[in-house]
């Protein structure tokens, strides 16, 4: 790498700066924008392929309309820690490609990826059977391709995990899925766009494990009534046993294969 | 054969014993890998999955001396069970003074049964500390399998505490294990 460009002895102006905006700001339309080709209820189509990350232990690719994303899994291996510990640990990397958003991304680590990281985390961690992996860390790395909205990643993130972690063989509890809902008023849209998300009172992400029925995971951001919360659950739910198929399916015909 | 996916329930009557890659939770058998499961029903349930996984106690392992102190040996640990870690992966491994033999275990000396390079065989008898796993040769079939001169050529044993080089016909000392056709 190039000689830090940060010099103290001068005035440093920001690292990119954007023209202000001087019109007033648009008025925030009152409904949404009729989704085409699809109903509140249902969400986008899945493609999801096992195994093509050939140097992993274990990888999937996800793609779900405009976002996609790749996910590797490695290891177990050996724990670089110094303290002993009689479980293992799951280590989850995120990182957005600098092509992946509207605006060109560092290719630094900043926060956003950490609390997508900490989010997948918490919905993975419970269906993982650590007690098996002592001394050993389990290493997920995910890699944004396209990304439409941070909730849909949070959820393809989580997907992609779990199917990478059973393509590893790695030992799991259940199969975790996952899916996000967006409100407005009255309206519940389920697995929105990063548009939907951007005009929306709040959002919602499930993850759960359908095969277990319990849930891992409920992220929830915005303003919204805790009827409407429960009833975005619910729904989520529903449709994670429909993404669950879509797992069984990509698995099981990954196995016939070879 | 039947095909289970994670969190899938096991269809077996009464399971006694448990195989890998299967677990009881609440009073149902479920499975914990993606793969078959056989379906003779007085086998113990199992998945079983060619994979590499990290040593446990009692896992037959081979790997590579990279240190000695008079104390130990450490052992990089390329393979456990017959299944060969990816490269780059190994896990650390330690022989203590009192696990390289079972006989005369005060009067061992770490230099005159490995050297750096030779690659041994041995048995995982504890998860050890932090920082590497513990592992024993004191039995015939464990020890050197394999090491190299000081001229350079790969020495063959002649007894359990010695190898000899083909080229120089120089005696060097090493604890080696019984080759497995004898």
């Amino acid at each position: 790498m190039a000689q830090n460009p940060f010099d103290r002895r001068r005035i440093n102006g920001p690292e990119e700066s954007f023209l202000p905006v001087f019109e007033p700001g648009q008025e925030r339309p009152t409904t949404w924008n009729a989704r085409c080709g699809r109903q509140s209820t249902d969400i986008r189509q899945i493609f999801l392929q096992p195994g093509l990350i050939s140097q992993a232990n274990g990888s999937a690719y996800i793609e779900t309309e405009k976002t996609k994303l790749a996910c590797a899994v490695y290891g177990p291996r050996q724990s670089k820690s110094t303290t002993y510990s009689e479980k293992g640990k799951l280590n989850i990397e995120v990182k957005f490609a600098p092509f992946s958003c509207t605006r060109r991304r560092y290719p630094l680590h900043d926060a956003e990826d950490r609390s997508l990281a900490v989010a997948i985390h918490q919905s993975i961690a419970s269906s993982v059977r650590l007690e098996l992996f002592p001394k050993s860390t389990i290493d997920v790395f995910i890699t944004i391709i396209e990304n439409d909205g941070i909730e849909g990643c949070v959820a393809s993130g989580a997907i992609a995990a779990s199917t990478a972690l059973a393509d590893a063989g790695i030992e799991m509890f259940g199969l975790v899925t996952s899916c996000s809902a967006a409100v407005r008023g009255d309206d519940i849209r389920l697995d929105p766009t990063e548009e939907e998300t951007n005009t929306s009172d709040g959002v919602v992400v499930v993850a759960c494990m359908p095969a277990l029925s319990s849930i891992t995971n409920v992220w929830q951001s915005g303003r919204i009534t805790a009827e409407v919360t429960l009833r975005c659950m619910e729904m989520c739910q529903d449709r994670c046993i429909d993404i669950h198929s879509v797992i069984a399916h990509s698995l099981s015909s990954m196995n016939k294969a070879p | 054969m039947t095909f289970l996916l994670p969190g899938q329930p096991v269809p077996v009557r009464t399971p006694t014993t448990i195989g890998p890659g299967v677990y009881l939770k609440h009073g149902q058998l479920r499975a914990s890998l993606a793969g078959t499961l056989a379906d003779d029903p007085n086998q113990t349930p199992a998945i079983h999955r060619q994979r590499p996984h990290p040593p446990a106690p009692n896992s037959l392992i081979l790997g590579t001396v990279t240190r000695l102190s008079p104390l130990h040996a450490v052992v990089a640990i390329s393979v456990v069970d017959g299944i060969p870690l990816p490269a780059g992966e190994e896990f650390m491994g330690m022989i203590r003074t009192q696990d390289i033999r079972a006989t005369e275990r005060d009067k061992v000396k770490t230099t005159d049964c490995f050297r750096g390079g030779d690659v041994v065989k041995g048995l995982v008898i504890s998860l050890g500390d932090a920082r590497s796993y513990y592992i024993t040769t004191a039995r015939n079939d464990l020890g050197v399998i394999f090491a190299t001169s000081e001229a350079g050529a790969t020495m063959e044993p002649v007894s359990w505490q010695e190898m000899r080089c083909p080229i120089t016909g120089r005696i060097e000392k090493r604890k080696c294990a019984k080759p497995e056709n004898l």
